[in-house]
C-alpha cells in the first residue's frame, strides 16, 4: 500500500530572501493525450472497442487560441504528428525547460458518460495505457499517474483502485469536475473510505464537456469562452461544501483532495462565507465540529492552473491570508493552451512561499520519495 | 471579611427545574435558571450581536449519532438558543456550543434559607 500522509510533518522555511530560482519544480497537472482516439481504443475490451463515445476535444466553449480545430492545445505542444501533449519524451522536455523534475500526469478522461459500465471500461483503458505508455517511458522528468475512477460506478472504480494497489509510480485518484451529485453525498461514501484507506488523494479536473454535462453556470449557457473560463471553475466550491458539511473529512481522516483546475483566487471569500453561518447552522450538521475553512489545510490543495494571483507589490500580505504555502501547488496544465511554466508562479513571492508552491507541498502532499 | 455584592431573585419554589427568572440589573439584566435543580445566572446579551438571549427557549443539543447522518438528542434543558440568529449556549457556563473562545456572560448562583441570589451584581 502507499504510504499515508501525515499532515503533521508538515514544516515551512524561515528563509526570508527572494529568488529567481525555479529548477527543480514539481508539475502537479500535466495532461497526457492519445496520439488519436485509436490509440485508447487499443486499450479497451473488444467488445467496447467499437462503441462510439466522444472524443476529449470540447466542442462548446472552444478557446479560440492555440491549435485549430478545438483550439484547447498550446501551439508550443504542436508535434508532427498525433495530438499536441502524446509524446512522453517531448512533453518531459518542455517540463524540464519550464522548471520541473518531476511531474504528476493526469490524462483527461471523457467526464461522466450516462452508460456507466462504458465510462468504467474507459478509465481502466486511459490507466493501463497511462502505466505502459508513459509511466514506463525513460524520460529526462520523472512521472507520476494519476489513477482514474468513474464516479458513477463506485463498485467499479474499487476494483479498479485495488489493481493499481501496490503500484507506487500513482500517486492520486481522479475523477471529473461534473458530477451527478456533489461528491460529499452518501451515494460516494465506500468510494472515499477505499481511496482513503489506500492513502492516495482525489484530484478533480474538469474533463471539458466530454461526457453528459450540465450548465456551465447555475444560471445557463454562457456565450463565450471568456465567460466559461472564468466561471466553470468555480464549480469545486459545490464539491468542497458539501464533502464540508456532509462530515466526510470527519469520518475519514486521511480522505485529502486537490482541486486541479483552478479556484483558488476565489476559494477563501467561499469559504468565509461558509464560516459565517456556520454556528447557526450546527443543528443541521452536528457531525461537523469545526469551522469550514478549518478544513483546509488538513484535507485540502489547489493547483496553480489556471490561476490569476496578486499583484506582485501585495503578493506577501495576501500569500500569508491565503495561506499560499500550505495549500497551493504548481501545476503547468500542460499541453493545454493555458500552459505556465514554474517562471511565472509568484514570480515577487518570498522564497519560502514560492519552494512551497513549486515543490516542498507537493513532495509532502503526495509523499514523493526524495530524487535519487 | 466585607460583604460580597449579591441580588436577591425569588424563592426557591417560585423557580421550577426548566425555568427562568428575569432580573432587570445592570445593562442588559440577567436571566436566572433552574436546569435540573440547579441554578445558573446568564446576561442577557448575546456575544454574537447582542440579542436579548434570555427571551431565547431553553433547549438541548442535536449531536451526531454513532451512525453516519443519525441525530441524537442530548443535555435536554441544558442549552438556552439565541432568538435572533440560533447560536446555542451552555447555561451553566455560558460557552457557545459550535465556537470555541465564545461565551455569555454568567455569574454565581446561591440558595440561603429558601431564597435565590445571584452573586456580583
Ligand atoms: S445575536 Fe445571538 S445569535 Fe446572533
Amino acid at each position: 500500500m502507499w504510504k499515508v500522509y501525515d499532515p503533521m510533518s508538515v514544516t515551512v522555511g524561515n528563509e526570508s530572501v527572494r529568488t529567481e530560482t525555479v529548477l527543480g519544480s514539481i508539475d502537479t497537472a500535466v495532461h497526457p493525450t492519445f496520439t488519436s482516439d485509436a490509440e485508447l481504443r487499443q486499450y479497451l475490451p473488444r467488445a467496447y472497442r467499437d462503441r462510439p463515445f466522444p472524443n476529449s476535444l470540447r466542442y462548446l466553449y472552444s478557446p479560440p487560441t492555440g491549435v485549430a480545430p478545438y483550439g484547447s492545445y498550446s501551439a508550443e505542444a504542436r508535434q508532427a504528428a498525433g495530438t499536441p501533449g502524446s509524446d512522453p519524451e517531448l512533453a518531459a522536455e518542455h517540463l524540464a525547460a519550464y522548471g520541473s523534475d518531476e511531474a504528476i500526469l493526469l490524462p483527461l478522461a471523457r467526464g461522466v458518460l450516462p452508460n456507466l459500465d462504458l465510462g468504467t471500461e474507459i478509465c481502466k483503458a486511459i490507466n493501463t495505457w497511462l502505466a505502459e505508455r508513459w509511466l514506463s517511458a525513460a524520460t529526462e522528468v520523472r512521472y507520476h499517474g494519476s489513477i482514474r475512477l468513474n464516479p458513477l460506478d463506485v463498485e467499479g472504480s474499487i476494483t479498479e483502485l485495488e489493481r493499481w494497489a501496490g503500484d507506487d509510480r500513482m500517486v492520486q485518484v481522479s475523477v471529473p469536475l461534473e458530477a451527478h451529485l456533489p461528491y460529499g453525498h452518501r451515494v460516494y461514501h465506500r468510494l472515499w473510505e477505499a481511496v482513503a484507506a489506500s492513502g492516495l488523494p482525489v484530484a478533480v479536473r474538469n474533463d471539458g464537456y466530454s461526457g453528459a454535462s450540465f450548465h456551465p453556470t447555475p444560471s445557463g449557457f454562457p456565450r463565450h469562452y471568456a465567460e466559461f473560463a472564468a466561471l466553470q471553475q468555480n464549480n469545486y466550491i459545490y464539491h468542497l461544501t458539501s464533502l464540508v458539511a456532509e462530515g466526510v473529512f470527519e469520518r475519514l481522516p486521511a480522505l485529502r483532495w486537490v482541486f486541479t483546475d483552478g479556484g483558488f483566487d476565489v476559494m477563501l471569500p467561499l469559504m468565509w462565507r461558509m464560516d459565517m453561518d456556520w454556528p447557526i447552522t450546527r443543528v443541521e450538521t452536528p457531525w461537523v465540529p469545526h469551522l469550514p475553512s478549518e478544513y483546509l489545510r488538513r484535507h485540502v490543495r489547489f493547483v496553480t492552473s489556471p490561476f490569476e494571483g496578486p499583484p506582485d507589490d501585495i503578493v506577501d500580505e495576501w500569500s500569508g491570508i491565503w495561506d499560499a504555502g500550505s495549500l497551493l501547488m504548481y501545476g503547468s496544465a500542460y499541453p493545454m493552451w493555458m500552459s505556465t511554466g514554474a517562471r511565472d508562479i509568484l514570480p515577487a513571492a518570498l522564497a519560502e512561499v514560492r519552494d512551497r508552491v513549486l515543490r516542498g507541498t507537493a513532495e509532502e502532499f503526495f509523499a514523493l520519495r526524495p530524487r535519487s | 471579611m466585607s460583604e460580597q455584592k449579591r441580588t436577591f431573585v425569588c424563592h426557591v419554589d417560585d423557580l421550577p427545574p426548566g425555568t427562568m427568572k428575569f432580573l432587570p440589573v445592570g445593562k442588559q439584566g440577567i436571566g436566572v435558571y433552574n436546569v435540573k435543580g440547579d441554578f445558573y445566572a446568564l446576561s442577557n446579551y448575546c456575544p454574537h450581536r447582542g440579542a436579548p438571549l434570555c427571551l431565547g427557549p431553553v433547549s438541548g443539543e442535536v449531536r451526531p449519532g454513532d451512525e453516519p447522518y443519525e441525530l441524537t438528542w442530548e443535555r435536554d434543558q441544558e442549552i438556552v438558543r439565541c432568538p435572533w440568529h440560533g447560536w446555542e449556549f451552555e447555561i451553566a457556563t455560558g460557552n457557545a456550543l459550535a465556537l470555541k473562545n465564545h461565551k455569555a456572560r454568567s455569574w454565581p448562583v446561591t440558595v440561603e434559607d429558601g431564597s435565590v441570589y445571584v452573586e456580583g451584581v
